[in-house]
């Protein structure tokens, strides 16, 4: 591991050289928000983004991805991964991403993910806006992000980029670097430590407490009710979350009728179908019927359900889930303040 | 990241093997008995009680409980429900033909919590498809295991499975197999009634180990029945059912609370589901 | 095998859903009907058919009680129906007037008492005829159409999405409507689109009808408290493409 230092006014060639050098994906301005995408330039990159509309998970699961190609001659994978740098990622997203590298690659390792993620070199970065629904400081406080190649923060005059492995180590070639002095490091740990108080959502329990009376308030079927009362199982908070990883499977003809592909997209356990299956005649069978099933099994998810093998909840408080419910029902801090208030 | 970049190493767990019907039966007005081989002629190496991703392309896949013990070599059976877009379409097909399988998948029966034991199968409906691959494990192994003793109940006689099977177990003398329907017609003369009307008929001690498979609503009433003959309900094993998808433990669609059925079970004790409360 | 037979037939619509047929492209189109036999489309062809047909693609809804007999002859002469269009799978912009009653004065004036211009209540086709499968939207996405007959040739049922556009926003990554102090109802419309208007900043009206079980009440709560609609203009905001739905779920 080094630290590095890099003047402000080098930092738009740096990055001009990595993207000449292959893909590189950051957060760039869309409409009012903002989201991550392939840089043409290094003026598109903003670094001061507060939180990109869907995680960067996108560029190893992405939305609709084809599992399998055929026609008459057989069957393939499509897969053809590209060495790529991830830039600007905040420690959140870094932490729900090693949640994804986990979950896809135990037990059954999913290379329709890993290859995608193998070939990523992440930069992390500091947060230098806090967005509206925020609260990283208070979930899995205890667990340290980690997966990324390199940090890159922001300070007076320039970034301090802190490499972690080869991969980001390799990327100092690029730019005009120069060792980062103890004072400057201190700036960016200062700077890092100050962001952790800016969050204006504030879960007030420890994760195992959380996790316990969440657990235990699984058979409070009113309360669930009465919490989901306004959801429109749109999906939406488990489309936006960065550690959602359920998809659906589907399989298409071309136009010729004799190739096709069998495609996987993002589904999500709110939806009404998620857990429906035929049971012939016409007949089905819901195994979450009720919006308050689906509504709860997602909290459940979230709170309790994986922490064992994660070693911490299935949420990073990136609060877009919050941001991004229409109705405003789908905040963790509220739904788990309340459970912890009852 | 964390781990070494093998993605290059590794086998695609999403794509599938040919294999080939060899025998296709119209086992009643919904279902059909596949018998396969791989078409490579590498057969699966599977466990009594694991599923099989079935697919053909441009239909998509689903999930099937082997049917057929792997005591039973270079085949294995399937039996398809045509209930949807893939199995209407794979129930249409015949001998000769192609389909894709991935797998086995899932955790199957543990046999050594069976072996040297009285074994009681409960299978209702279409539960009696994955129950089959113990079945008949258990007769071609006979000596491995001790009493065996099979309930089998269906909607009526024109829905029963696998009716060669149960012509054979009738009289069998190496099973005690008592059938039921819910509903006779003229030609039935056994037992009418759920499949619990079966439990009076066998006595049955404690130290017996149950296997127990089908619909939804069939759990909770034949575990009643095993808590009165007082088996521990570690001892009860549910091969249970959901939405699977993926196979892989990754889609989400087959979740019971934070169970997978599809790499978690489909075979559970009853032990570790019974305080799920998504589960019965 | 010979080819299916396919053959367009509409009744009160603007035919745009027919026209979205003609606009694959010439490869595409061309490549469509090596595989289907078109015997009846009067957007593109003269020819008409009394022969019976394997897809009838069935245009507009059913506002005329004039109109049965012939969505019956149809229906008897079709193997599989398909509701083409919102119009006709959910009575569409038509059924706008079911709400009116001076609809006639004032789109056609002096001239609105001319007896042609009488019709009923307008309907889904389903109002009159068995429906096997409907193309949702005003105008239909043509991408879903082809998806619909690709799959009717391999004999396998449509899939036709029971989520909402939300889903398909987030999945291009749309900001939010009500991010940019807009309003949308893409919570409880049915996708299938894959969100079009909200990603050029138009908000969903919910063309597609909506979803299975649409969570109305909480709709008319976030138009009013996040549009700032008013509870009329919010009770109303629903009826322009889904008026027959609300009416069936009520």
């Amino acid at each position: 591991m080094t630290a590095s230092f890099i003047r402000s006014d080098d930092f738009a060639a740096f990055v001009t050289a990595i993207i000449e050098a292959g893909p590189v994906y950051g957060p760039v301005a869309k409409r009012s928000r903002f989201a991550f995408a392939r840089l043409e330039t290094p003026e598109e990159l903003r670094l001061d983004y507060d939180v990109s509309i869907l995680p960067p998970k996108k560029l190893f699961f992405p939305p609709a991805q084809d599992l399998l190609q055929f026609d008459e001659a057989g069957f393939r994978a499509p897969l053809e991964p590209t060495e790529k740098v991830l830039l600007g990622v905040h420690f959140y997203d870094v932490k729900a991403i090693d949640q994804t590298d986990l979950l896809f690659s135990e037990r059954n390792y999913d290379i329709n993910y890993m290859a995608h993620r193998e070939t990523t070199t992440i930069v992390a970065a500091n947060i230098q806006t806090v967005s509206s629904r925020a609260f990283f400081a208070s979930v899995g406080a205890d667990v340290q992000p980690k997966g990324h190649d390199a940090f890159l923060t922001a300070i007076a005059g320039g970034y301090v980029l802190e490499t972690l492995t080869e991969r980001g180590g390799a990327l100092l070639k690029f730019g005009a670097f120069q060792p980062a002095t103890d004072a400057q490091l201190k700036e960016a740990a200062a700077v890092n430590a100050a962001v952790l108080e800016q969050c204006p959502e504030k879960l007030e329990h420890g994760t195992e407490a959380i996790a316990a009376k969440v657990r235990a308030a699984f058979k409070n079927e009113a309360m669930w009710t009465a919490m989901a009362a306004d959801c429109f199982s749109c999906g939406t908070c488990n489309t936006v979350c960065p550690t959602c990883y359920c998809f659906d499977v589907h399989d298409t003809w071309n136009v010729d009728q004799t190739s096709g592909q069998r495609t996987r997209y993002w589904d999500g356990c709110l939806t009404e179908d998620f857990a429906k299956c035929s049971l012939g005649e016409g007949a089905c069978e819901n195994f979450r019927e009720e919006r308050a099933t689906r509504f709860r099994h997602r909290m459940m998810r979230k709170a309790t359900y994986l922490n064992e093998k994660l070693g911490g909840p299935a949420c990073v408080g990136c609060g877009r889930c919050s941001a991004g419910c229409t109705a405003d029902i789908a905040d963790p801090v509220r739904i788990i303040n309340q459970i912890m208030a009852s | 990241m964390n781990h070494q970049c093998h993605w290059t190493e590794v086998e695609n767990i999403f794509l599938p093997r040919e294999a080939t019907i060899v025998r296709s039966v119209q086992a009643t007005p919904t279902e059909t008995h596949f018998t396969l081989k791989m078409t490579d002629g590498q057969p699966i190496e599977y466990e009594p009680g694991q599923i099989v991703e079935l697919s053909l392309f441009g239909y998509g896949e689903i999930p099937i409980g082997i049917a057929s013990s792997p005591t039973r070599k270079n085949t294995f059976d399937l039996v398809v429900r045509s209930v949807g877009r893939v199995s209407g379409a794979v129930t249409a097909l015949e001998k000769g033909q192609s389909v894709y399988v991935r797998g086995p998948l899932g955790r199957g029966f543990d046999l050594t919590k069976l072996r040297g034991q009285d074994v009681l199968i409960v299978a209702g409906g279409i539960g009696l498809c994955p129950t089959r691959s113990l079945i008949q494990y258990i007769l071609d192994r006979r000596d491995e295991f001790k009493r065996f003793v099979l309930f089998y109940g269906a909607r009526e006689p024109g829905l029963q499975l696998f009716t060669d099977d149960l012509t054979m177990w009738r009289t069998a003398r190496d099973v005690e197999y008592c059938e039921t329907v819910d509903k006779g017609d003229p030609s039935w003369s056994g037992n009418v009634g759920v499949i619990t009307t079966l439990f009076p008929q066998v006595e049955l001690t404690p130290e017996t180990r149950a296997v127990i498979c089908g619909p939804p609503i069939f759990y909770r009433f034949v575990i009643r029945e095993l808590d009165m003959i007082g088996i521990p309900r570690e001892n009860v094993f549910a091969d249970l059912e959901r939405r699977m998808k993926c196979g892989v433990g990754k889609c989400g669609h087959c979740q019971i609370n934070d169970k997978y059925v599809c790499v978690d079970g489909p075979v559970f004790s009853f032990a570790d589901v019974q305080g799920l409360e998504e589960a019965f | 095998m010979s080819k299916p037979k396919v053959a367009f037939f509409d009744f009160t619509c603007c035919e745009g859903c027919q026209i979205e047929f003609t606009n694959y492209g010439d490869a595409a189109f061309l490549e469509l009907i090596n595989h289907v036999d078109v015997v009846e489309f009067r957007e593109a062809m003269s020819e008409k058919t009394t022969e019976p047909i394997d897809i009838a693609f069935v245009e507009g809804s059913f506002s005329r009680e004039a109109d049965r007999a012939r969505l019956e002859s149809i229906r008897e002469r079709a193997a599989i129906v398909i509701a083409y269009g919102q119009c006709s799978a959910g009575g569409g912009i038509n059924a706008l007037k079911n709400h009116q009653t001076d609809y006639r004065q004032y789109v056609y004036g002096e001239d609105a008492e001319q007896p042609h211009l009488d019709s009923q209540k307008a309907q889904p086709i389903s109002a009159a005829i068995k429906v096997d499968y409907s193309a949702y939207g005003c105008p239909v996405n043509k991408y879903e159409v082809l998806q619909i007959v690709f799959h009717l040739l391999h004999g396998k049922e449509p899939v036709i999405p029971n989520y909402p556009v939300c889903v398909e926003c987030k999945r291009r990554e749309t900001v939010c409507r009500f991010d940019e102090g807009d309003h949308c109802m893409g919570m409880v419309a049915r996708a299938g689109c894959t969100a079009p208007c909200p990603a050029y900043g138009v908000p969903c009206e919910a063309c597609r009808g909506f979803v299975d079980h649409p969570n109305v009440p909480a709709l008319e709560k976030v138009l009013v408290e996040r549009a700032g609609f008013s509870q009329k203009r919010a009770a109303e905001k629903a009826l322009m493409f889904t008026a027959i739905d609300l009416e069936a779920t009520s």
